[in-house]
Parts: C-alpha cells; sequence; structure tokens
C-alpha cells in the first residue's frame, strides 16, 4: 500500500452532509470519496486547461449545457 | 512516487515447474523499452508470417497496434490512472493499466466507483494465440489480481469493470465475472463486470 | 500496492489460466474498420488503396528500407506498415497518411485519397492510380519499368502539376 498521509478537514455541516451521502450512495468511505473527488477534479483542470469545455447533454432531449469552470 | 514491488511466481509452461517475478505497481521507462525493442519485434515477426501463409485479417491476434509510450505520456501525472507490470527473467511479461473514474453498471452496483481495466496486454511469446510455445503462464491473471487489489484498496470494494478481447471473453466468464453484453460504444466487445462478492471470492480461491 | 500471496495461490492461478487468451479494452483491441458505404464507392476506394499499399511498398524499397527502418523514419508502428503494403481493405488513420507523405516527400491530400480517406473528385487521379498499380509487381528489386511508374506517380502525387484536363 502507498504510504498516506493524515490531514484534518474543516468541513461544514451542510459540507459533512454532502460527504455522507455521497459516501453512502457511491458505497466507497469518505476519504475514498475525497480521492474520488480529487481525481476527478484533476481531470477536468488539464483537460480545461488545454482548451477543452466541460459539457454535459441530456441524452434524451441531446441538450448541452456548459459546466464553467476555474 | 516510488514503485512497490511484489513477489509473485508464473508458470514455466516447458518445464511445468514455477517462476518467481516482479508485480510492479507502475509503468516504467524499462518497460517501454522492453515494448519497444522486444514487444514489437515479436510481434511483427508473427504478424509476416501469418501474411505469408494468406491468414485472413479477421483471424489475426488482437493488440497489435498500440503505442505505449503515447499513452503513458497522455496520462502523465494524472491521479486517475495507474499502471501495473509483471517483470520475470529480466524481461516485461505483461503490461496493464487502469482508470479509476469510472462507474459501474451491473444491477447491483450501478453508478459506484470502480476499476476499469483500460488496457490489458500479454507479451507476445506468452500469448497462445500467437504460437504454439508460450514461455509463462499467470501473467494475465496476476494483472487482473493486481487490479482487483487496487480496487480493495482505493475503497471500491473489489469492483472492477473491462472491454473483453472476443477471444478472452471465456477467461473472464470462468474466474467468475458478469457478463454485460456487447458494448455498441467500444467496437461491440463484451463488457463485464466483477462484483464485491465476486470480488471477494477471487482473491480467497486458494 | 504490495500483493501478500502464497507461492501455491499464484501458481494455482497460472494453472486456472490454462491456454486462455487474457486482454481487455479497446486500445489492446485492433479491429479493421469495417466499410460502409454504396458498393459502387467502396469499389472504386478498394482500387485506389492497392495503388496506396504498392506505392508504400516501392517508395520504401526505393530508398532500400526494410519495413522496420521505414517505420523508423516515419515514426509508425511496423505492424501497420506491414498491413498496408499487404492488405487492400486496411484504411489507416490520417496521422499514418501524414507521416508517410511527410517521409515520402508527397502531398498529403493526394496520399489521403488514394488510402481512401478522402473521395478524389477527379477520375483522372483514380486512372492515374490504377494505371500505376497494375503497371508495379510486387518483387524483391525495383525493375526498371517499377521505378518509372513511380517517377510518373509520384510527379501526380506531388500536386505540383496543374489539373489534369480529361
Amino acid at each position: 500500500m502507498v504510504a498516506k498521509r493524515t490531514m484534518t478537514l474543516n468541513l461544514t455541516d451542510a459540507e459533512m452532509r454532502v460527504l455522507d451521502e455521497l459516501s453512502v450512495r457511491k458505497d466507497i468511505t469518505k476519504t475514498a470519496v475525497l480521492r474520488q473527488a480529487l481525481r476527478l477534479y484533476q481531470t477536468i483542470d488539464a483537460r480545461v486547461d488545454k482548451g477543452e469545455k466541460l459539457l454535459f447533454e441530456n441524452e434524451a432531449t441531446k441538450e448541452k449545457a456548459e459546466l464553467m469552470l476555474l | 512516487m516510488t514503485t512497490d514491488v511484489s513477489t509473485i511466481y508464473l508458470l514455466d509452461v516447458a518445464t511445468g515447474g514455477s517462476i518467481e517475478a516482479e508485480l510492479r505497481d507502475a509503468i516504467e521507462q524499462a518497460q517501454l523499452d522492453d515494448w519497444q525493442v522486444k514487444w514489437q519485434p515479436a510481434l511483427l515477426a508473427v504478424l509476416q508470417d501469418l501474411a505469408r501463409n494468406g491468414v485472413p485479417m479477421s483471424q489475426w491476434p488482437q493488440s497489435w497496434h498500440w503505442n505505449w509510450a503515447q499513452k503513458t505520456a497522455q496520462v502523465q501525472g494524472l491521479l486517475a490512472f495507474r499502471g501495473f507490470s509483471v517483470v520475470a527473467c529480466g524481461e516485461t511479461q505483461g503490461l496493464a493499466q487502469v482508470d479509476l473514474r469510472k462507474a459501474g453498471r451491473e444491477p447491483s452496483q450501478v453508478g459506484k466507483p470502480l476499476v476499469y481495466l483500460d488496457y490489458l496486454e500479454v507479451a507476445p511469446w506468452n500469448r497462445p494465440e500467437l504460437g504454439p510455445a508460450p514461455r509463462m503462464r499467470g501473467v494475465g491473471s496476476a494483472l487482473i489480481t493486481a487490479a482487483v487489489a487496487l480496487s480493495v484498496d482505493e475503497g471500491f470494494k473489489g469492483r472492477l469493470g473491462l472491454h473483453s478481447l472476443p477471444q478472452a471473453d471465456a477467461f473472464y466468464r470462468k474466474i467468475g465475472m458478469t457478463d454485460l453484453g456487447q458494448d455498441s460504444a467500444y467496437q461491440n466487445l463484451s463488457y463485464f463486470e466483477m462484483t464485491v462478492e465476486q470480488a471477494r471470492a477471487f482473491l480467497e480461491e486458494e | 500496492m504490495k500483493l501478500e500471496r502464497s507461492k501455491d495461490w499464484w501458481m494455482a492461478q497460472a494453472r486456472r489460466e490454462g491456454g486462455a487468451v487474457i486482454g481487455a479494452g479497446l486500445l489492446a483491441f485492433d479491429p479493421v474498420p469495417e466499410e460502409h458505404g454504396s458498393g459502387a464507392q467502396s469499389a472504386a476506394a478498394e482500387e485506389t488503396r492497392i495503388a496506396f499499399g504498392k506505392f508504400v511498398n516501392l517508395m520504401r524499397r526505393r530508398r532500400g528500407f526494410s519495413i522496420e527502418q521505414l517505420a523508423q523514419a516515419a515514426d509508425l508502428d511496423a505492424s501497420e506498415l506491414l498491413v498496408i503494403e499487404d492488405h487492400n481493405h486496411y484504411v489507416p488513420e490520417p496521422r499514418t497518411i501524414f507521416k508517410l507523405a511527410e517521409t515520402f516527400e508527397v502531398s498529403q491530400r493526394r496520399l489521403m485519397q488514394l488510402a481512401g480517406l478522402t473521395a478524389a473528385n477527379d477520375a483522372g487521379f483514380r486512372q492515374e492510380a490504377v494505371r500505376f498499380a497494375a503497371r508495379s509487381e510486387s518483387v524483391q528489386k525495383l525493375t526498371l519499368e517499377e521505378s518509372s511508374a513511380l517517377e510518373a506517380f509520384v510527379a501526380v502525387l506531388s500536386d505540383r502539376e496543374p489539373k489534369r484536363v480529361k
């Protein structure tokens, strides 16, 4: 296992609630939720940095919505 | 980041004995070099043979047209991707890369994060479809074991997803994975998933 | 990540593999692009692709390159070059065409048409391609005839000449 370091996070109640919910819904630990968030954020940031846009497409209507980032 | 090395064992097909090998949790320059100077020429020799003997292209082995150097450069530094390699007798025997951003499709794990096996390839000289005498057995299994173990390690409980090469479908069924059918978005390759239960059975089997 | 398993465990896994083929991922799979489109169109594309394969083969040999040497010079997969030379139904990637056009110093646009990636509008070009394919034979050494067929075709491919009028 890769050595990991411990860090204290300061989260509001609302944030904590979201973290709890995601942890249950995704069936992963809270730490795993945050690590997954970091991976996704990095992926998106790297692509936006290259000049790409982040779009969500509604599969039924084909409607696209741009998610603003940075 | 330092590379962790686990000792594993492979089956020497010629003697039936064991070969000590390394399972490394990274793909490094040595692997890229092996791919370039050892895998490619070995594959080329097989292809030249097939072409000479007039074997139709539809019957050619899969996975011969892939550039590792390009792919690893693309994912360098990204947390979402991890690589594994099996090294034995001073040579790279197999390579795999996983993507940690994908989610499950199997009914019991829809939307739940899993380890997606982006790419798995065994060295040409170990591939039974490429010649009459593959040298080592167990390379592919070891790489799958690594991917499942990573899934456990990452808190994904062993969940694994992959698109199988047509010739490999039977193997994934044999190790207990669920066949979710052909995926039209992936050249009609069959998509397989390992559930938490299946992963537990896979890792415990003795 | 460290894996701690007994030697027996690994050996049992290896044995269970049997003679199974193991591989995964779209990137490990190299599908032959299926030909869609109308019969007449693909027949025309096939004609020029025969010329494309022969062209690559002759240009390579004219330079005295082996497939591996050309692969290195053009930064391409040797396995792909092998397929290009021998299989008319293979449609290469645009990058491959770009690299080959660069290496052989011919027009990328023309080479794309020859490889069937884009449609050639003029029938004259297709005729040239067919004539070239018919005149060249796959032999070890470039014959005089092959050389002249190649020279003539390179001129067509270099795009420098004004549009041929039929």
